[in-house]
């Protein structure tokens, strides 16, 4: 009996018992739509995230950050994040560009908006990155020094603008007001008229030389005082500088993870007027520099001054790994988006398979049905697998033949499901859209059905359909032909 | 006409159990069947006609003794060679024509053609060969309900002649049908027989066997009671 011949008994026999046939069916349909339209969500969710993280270059990018963590004591020899550290992590093998997050508060006024918000300088090599390359209108600085800025689709909202293309040509007035340490170090020495020697020459020095407590006192409150002053110099003897700029393109908000796109882009000749002049007088930035000993760091001065993060976009061709290695035995602390992407992804394979567990569980339901339809087929055909025997049907033969009509059930049903599946995707998307656009939030594709998935499904649910005909199938190879073919 | 045993049966017993009790189907039967020959097998209900009929046909596997058919020993094949032997050597007729209800006349006859390697394209051509030298050119479409008992069996005698077998069991072939309807099979398996193929059958009709066969083999109790020649 050739394959053909086994497909056409099959068939007929399928055809035949139509309601029963169509009932089966219908289970492993509905196993196979869930199956289907769960994996699909994941691996959905999954390309959205894998969508996401090559649009921003992410896999081709690494952060760098001091080994010492903000919120630690200081330790001897731990290397900081300064322009020297920068210039030796360029020189590593597949490092293509480093750059440093030195993200600054500003004032911003636009048409009658103030706004205060973050600016962050950027040099022309760091635009070349995907992450600086989602411009949504006009287009980047032309150079260093330009007087222009760009700025993200979140600043737009702020300053009330509706479309990035009527943002292109509007005037930014972007103001920062810094202290430096020379006014503050000025006020500790004078404040307001009084000299600190007065306070000196009140001191009793004999008490100082012989009484204890009275040593520690005068430390405590003298302290007290100095440090009183130098913050009120600090706070209080600001300056402000300003620029006016134009703005000459608008870039997608981006804010994943660890990665930020600020709200300001500067060129860097043009940001670094702001970030030289001084410190900012943002507290943040203040307890920051405070925190990581730059205080006295000479303000903006680019070889003085520590980073809390840089980030390096690495030739995508290379590993990543040999690199993170090389940074880590600097000294410093790493983090790999791709290394990220592949915890990531094996989260999904996890999501992937709890979602289609739930998807078998009806298919186990569903195979139960198969059972009971070829066992019925079974008790009905006895004497028809009797007469296939005399005529010289054997074992096998009769065994592939419920073994093909039971996989017949589970390909029809898979296929039927699948499209099912996909349906159920369609519509599910139509009305998550219409909400995501009634909430302002950007269209996501929350399904997707690879091939791979399609023939997933239709192998397990043709598997799973062959698997349950098999105990009725060695059954009816089992079937004695002397007893079938009996005369009743 | 015979050209030595074609068929031998050696010591041939088929025991069944029932519950405690042994059923001796067939006791210790020796038998041996030329080629070419005609060979009826009478006897009553219970006799063990039927059981010696399946057993040389392959169906059934004999407690002991053994079926050689043309020198080799049926005990020594494989299944799979038991079933390339009924799809190829023989071909069977039965009392209630066992034919599958929900296949036209045609599908029942091309059916018999499956299993023994008959090319595709070939098979509904030989079929209807066979039903029309049968005189059922025109019952052909028609399902096992539509025919008469005499039609059906001349199905079923199609179905077991269309591949060449060397060897026809018949059981019981004329025992569901009218004396008209008997009398047309009876002469069919005589032509058939005339043509050259060696038949085994198994009938109550003492008449039609003395009519049909070359040899009777009476059996009682499981054994072989007695044997005569009619020619």
């Amino acid at each position: 009996m050739t394959a053909r011949d086994i497909g056409a008994i099959a068939a007929g026999n399928l055809r035949r018992m139509k309601l029963r046939t169509t009932l089966t069916v219908a289970g492993i349909v509905i196993a196979i739509a869930a199956f289907t339209s769960m994996v699909s969500f994941g691996t959905g969710t999954q390309e959205n995230v894998e969508r996401q993280f090559n649009d921003l270059g992410l896999l081709s990018t690494m952060e760098v950050y001091p080994r010492q963590r903000s919120n630690e004591p200081e330790q001897e020899g731990m290397p900081k994040l300064d322009a020297a550290a920068l210039d030796q992590f360029a020189k590593i093998p597949g490092v293509l560009i480093v750059y440093p997050y030195d993200p600054f508060t500003v004032g911003v006024r636009c048409g009658d908006s103030v706004i205060e918000t973050r600016a962050q300088s950027l040099a022309l090599t760091m635009l070349t990155t995907k992450l600086f390359s989602r411009i949504r209108a006009g287009v980047i600085f032309p150079s260093d020094t330009s007087k222009e800025a760009v700025v993200s689709t979140d600043f737009l909202k702020k300053a009330g603008i509706s479309t990035p293309d009527s943002a292109l040509g509007r005037r930014l007035i972007v103001s920062v007001r810094v202290s430096t340490i020379d006014s503050a170090l000025s006020r500790v020495v004078t404040d307001r008229g009084r000299p600190i020697w007065d306070r000196f020459r009140k001191i009793r020095i004999d008490s100082l030389l012989h009484s204890r407590p009275y040593l520690l006192k005068t430390l405590r409150v003298e302290a007290n005082e100095a440090v009183r002053r130098l913050v009120d110099g600090y706070f209080n003897a600001r300056k402000t500088i300003t620029d006016t700029l134009v703005i000459c393109g608008v870039i997608e908000a981006e804010r994943m993870g660890r990665v930020r796109v600020e709200q300001i882009l500067l060129p860097l000749a043009t940001g670094q007027r702001f970030t030289t002049s001084g410190m900012s007088s943002n507290p943040t930035d203040l307890f920051a520099a405070m925190s990581s000993g730059t205080l006295f760091g000479g303000g903006g001065d680019r070889q003085e001054k520590y980073f809390t993060q840089a980030t390096l976009q690495l030739d995508p061709r290379i590993p990543w790994a040999p690199i993170k290695d090389s940074i880590e035995a600097r000294g410093y602390r790493t983090f790999s988006f791709a290394q990220e992407f592949t915890q990531i992804q094996k989260a999904f394979i996890y999501l992937d398979m709890a979602l289609g567990a739930v998807g078998l569980l009806a298919l186990l339901t569903a195979s139960l049905g198969i059972v009971n339809t070829m066992a019925m087929s079974l008790l009905e055909r006895r004497r028809e697998i009797g007469i296939f025997k005399s005529l010289g049907a054997d074992e096998g033969e009769i065994r592939i033949l419920f073994l093909v009509e039971s996989g017949m059930v589970g390909l029809i049903g898979s296929a039927a499901g699948v499209l099912s599946g996909w349906i159920i995707t369609r519509i599910v998307t139509v009305i998550a859209h219409v909400y995501m656009r009634r909430e302002g939030i950007p269209e996501v594709q929350l399904f997707s059905l690879p091939l791979w998935l399609i023939a997933l499904a239709l192998l397990i649910g043709t598997g799973v359909a062959v698997l349950a005909g098999s105990y009725p199938a060695a059954r009816a190879a089992r079937v004695d032909p002397v007893e079938a073919l009996r005369n009743d | 006409m015979t050209d030595g045993p074609w068929l031998r049966t050696e010591h041939l017993c088929r025991f069944y159990r029932r519950g405690p009790q042994e059923v001796r189907a067939l006791n210790m039967v020796d038998l041996e069947v030329g080629r070419g020959e005609f060979i009826g097998i009478v006897g009553s209900s219970g006799s063990g006609k039927s059981t010696l009929l399946n057993l040389c046909a392959g169906l059934d596997t004999p407690t002991s003794g053994s079926v050689l058919f043309n020198g080799t020993p049926l005990r020594s094949m494989t299944r799979k060679e038991l079933a390339r032997y009924r799809a190829k050597k023989i071909g069977m007729i039965f009392q209630s024509f066992n034919l599958i209800s929900h296949y036209t006349a045609l599908q029942n006859v091309e059916a018999a053609l499956l299993f023994n390697d008959t090319p595709r394209a070939r098979r509904r051509d030989l079929a209807a060969g066979c039903l029309s030298q049968l005189g059922l050119a025109e019952r052909m479409s028609h399902r096992p309900a539509d025919l008469s008992g005499g039609e059906q069996q001349r199905v079923a005698v199609a179905r077991a002649v269309v591949k060449q077998p060397e060897i026809l069991f018949a059981d019981e072939p004329t025992g569901n049908l009218d004396e008209d309807n008997a009398r047309q099979i009876a002469d069919l398996l005589k032509s058939l027989n005339r043509a050259g193929l060696t038949i085994i059958m198994v009938t109550h009709n003492l008449e039609m066997a003395r009519e049909c066969a070359h040899r009777i083999i009476r059996m009682q109790y499981g054994s072989v009671a007695g044997e005569t020649g009619t020619a």
